[in-house]
């Protein structure tokens, strides 16, 4: 544990004590975006978690913004702090920097031992990226772990079903056709568990891995479908990114796909022997959304997705089986619009993902290989709901879900296939 | 007269004995060199495909595209292809020394010759697959970001790529072999020098503005994927 927490975070930590909520926010260079979120968390001490022992643990990795200074100088100026409760306890505000490698998996873990170490009731991590945080998602992601209700709280948000394709179209159909788990947001940076969760996350071996730096939210998200863990949803409103600048889709395809195929790869001892899903209990279902939904450049995608599939054909050859390659030729096809059927896709995904776990070819010619594939399919469903409400638009991607569950014995028997 | 008959045959006959006893030993030495050379070999290869087996050789030519190189050119797999090398080498050293045992001097020369030409040619076969693999996984690279980044002829543009690696490639391990250096050295500069020359006409003078109106026309009617990919998460 000595080894994983630094001397500076060390002595803070030993002046905490015993603590009901730890809140954890990873941070590198995020001065931009840090202030309200520590304002929230504060708030939330203040007011509804007043008569809990409550501390905020800022590790950084090393910014060179000032990050830290505006976590530790970070003023209640919210005015709703003005008719908060008084604090009945001390509030504890630390910021240190930790061991290792910088990455959000190395912050986790320290945010975990942290955790175990002031022997925390629950945890939540927060994302200095999400400008939505406010008092009461604080609340909400850490209310059932202290209720003793849930080991892992995982959020919602309230978004248009063309919102994230990326988290709807691919990571939460085969995330919840692998592990048994109908979490709407597993890729989600923000979280709440239990300190008996973060205890048997620190226990795992994986965090000696290099893949787990790129993997560690799904990871974290996988890590929920074990046995006998009680998983909740919180609704938290919408989500709003703050506004620095970020991958363009054809880097961040690529990523996304490699930590979702990474994090299947880390825990298949786990998910390929399970037979049965694992409950997730909603703690309020979002209301449908009220922003407009996201334009889709669906005639820009469709010309990628036709263009890809002609040039990368062969590329692809050794990855998908023929039905499927077959399939994906012919919904490439110039004289007529794509459209590619959930079916299609479910074992599209499946076949990528079993020819990642296989290096088939290079993983990373793989899931670049796999840009113009999504944008096909993305191209593909807004086309199929367009002129749908959101509520139907919604059930549609629920059927997605159902279809890959039902091909999850093909996603199991590829992935234990011998290598090709 | 009959004694001279006599004492011709019996010369003639004296003498191929006699050259028989010298080339019939130097005969079994040169098939047992033969035969315990193919032992040998056909164990190298066996040796050989094992120990590619156990380094996952397969994978690697599958991640690198060696395979793919393979298959279209209908060779065996990477391991196999290796191995059948290494069996063909030593069989064919000990092949040379088996003839080198015969003592014939004709034969010696040509050892002589093969021995100096051998290695050349298989480092020439070296530098040739490397630069296969290597062509075919820069290939991959550019192909892959000029689809992605929505270019109007990705496939032409990795072609090129493409051929323009494997013509180094196939000039260099020409190069190595020493066959007609100068015919190979002056053929490729005349090569890359033509296509740079047309390409260089063709675009910078004579067709400049046709190909300016045509790639803005191509590049502005496709719409370039998202450069805020934040939407998609």
């Amino acid at each position: 544990m000595s080894t994983i927490l630094s001397d500076e975070l060390l002595s803070g930590l030993m002046a905490v004590g015993q603590l009901d909520v730890l809140v954890g926010l990873p941070t590198l260079n995020h001065s931009d975006s840090v202030g309200p979120v520590v304002r929230a968390v504060h708030v939330a001490f203040n007011r509804e978690l007043a008569r809990e022992r409550t501390a905020l643990v800022n590790v950084d990795g090393g910014s060179t913004d000032g990050t830290p200074d505006i976590v530790r100088d970070a003023s209640i100026v919210d005015r709703e702090t003005l008719v908060a409760s008084q604090s009945l306890r001390t509030r504890h505000r630390i910021s240190a920097p930790y061991h290792g490698v910088p990455g959000k998996a190395a912050a986790l873990r320290t945010i975990f031992a942290a955790a175990d170490l002031l022997q925390a009731r629950a945890v939540v991590v927060l994302d200095p990226e999400i400008a939505s945080v406010t008092p009461e998602s604080v609340v909400a992601l850490a209310r059932p772990a202290l209720r003793g209700e849930a080991d892992f709280v995982s959020p919602v948000y309230t978004r248009h079903p063309l919102d994230g394709p990326l988290v709807t179209q691919v990571v939460r159909p085969l995330f919840r056709a692998a592990y048994g788990l109908a979490l709407q947001e597993p890729l989600a940076g923000e979280f709440g568990c239990s300190g008996l969760f973060a205890a048997r996350c620190l226990d795992e071996p994986a965090w000696d891995t290099d893949d787990l730096r790129l993997a560690i939210d799904l990871w974290i998200s996988g890590m929920s479908a074990g046995d006998a863990l009680r998983v909740v949803e919180a609704a938290l409103g919408p989500r709003r990114l703050t506004s620095r600048p970020r991958p363009a889709v054809t880097s961040l395809v690529p990523q996304v796909l490699d930590a979702l195929f990474t994090s299947l790869r880390l825990q298949e001892g786990t998910w390929t022997g399970r037979s049965r899903g694992h409950a997730v209990r909603r703690a309020a279902s979002p209301p449908d959304p009220l922003d407009p939904p996201p334009t889709v450049d669906s005639a820009g995608y469709a010309t990628l997705f036709r263009d890809g599939v002609s040039a990368l054909g062969a590329m692809l050859a050794p990855v998908f089986r023929p039905p499927t390659l077959e399939g994906l030729r012919a919904a490439a096809a110039p004289d007529r619009p794509v459209e590619i059927p959930d079916a299609l896709w479910a074992a599209a995904v499946q076949e990528l993902a079993a020819a990642h776990r296989h290096a088939t070819i290079s993983r990373d010619h793989l899931v670049r290989a796999a840009v113009p594939l999504y944008l096909g399919r993305v191209a593909s469903f807004a086309a199929e709901v367009a002129g749908l409400g959101p509520r139907e638009a919604a059930e549609r991607l629920e059927a997605l879900c159902l279809h890959f569950e039902r091909c999850r014995g093909d996603l199991v028997a590829l992935w234990t296939a011998p290598a090709r | 007269m009959a004694e001279a008959i006599l004492v011709t045959l019996r010369e003639t006959w004296s003498g191929y004995v006699n050259g028989l006893r010298l080339v019939i030993p130097r005969l079994l030495a040169m098939l047992s060199v033969v035969a315990a050379g193919w032992l040998i070999a056909a164990l190298a290869r066996a040796i050989t495909r094992k120990a590619l087996a156990w380094l996952r050789v397969a994978r690697l030519a599958e991640r690198t595209g060696a395979a793919e190189l393979l298959r279209k050119a209908e060779l065996p797999p990477a391991e196999r292809l290796a191995a059948s090398a290494v069996f063909w080498v030593l069989f064919l050293g000990f092949l040379l020394a088996g003839l080198d045992a015969l003592g014939f001097a004709t034969l010696t020369a040509l050892r002589l010759e093969l021995g100096i030409l051998l290695p050349r040619v298989a480092g020439g076969v070296v530098i040739l697959a490397v630069g296969l693999v290597v062509a075919n996984v820069v290939w991959r690279v550019v192909l892959l970001a000029t689809v992605n980044a929505g270019w109007p002829s990705a496939r032409l543009v990795g072609g090129a790529v493409y051929f323009l690696l494997v013509t180094i490639a196939a000039a260099m391990a020409l190069d190595h072999v020493g066959l007609a250096r100068s015919i190979v050295v002056a053929a490729f500069a005349i090569l890359v020098g033509a296509v740079m020359l047309a390409v260089a006409i063709a675009v910078g003078i004579g067709a400049g503005p046709l190909v300016r109106r045509l790639l803005d026309g191509q590049l502005a009617a496709r719409s370039r994927p998202d450069t805020d990919g934040s939407s998609h998460l």
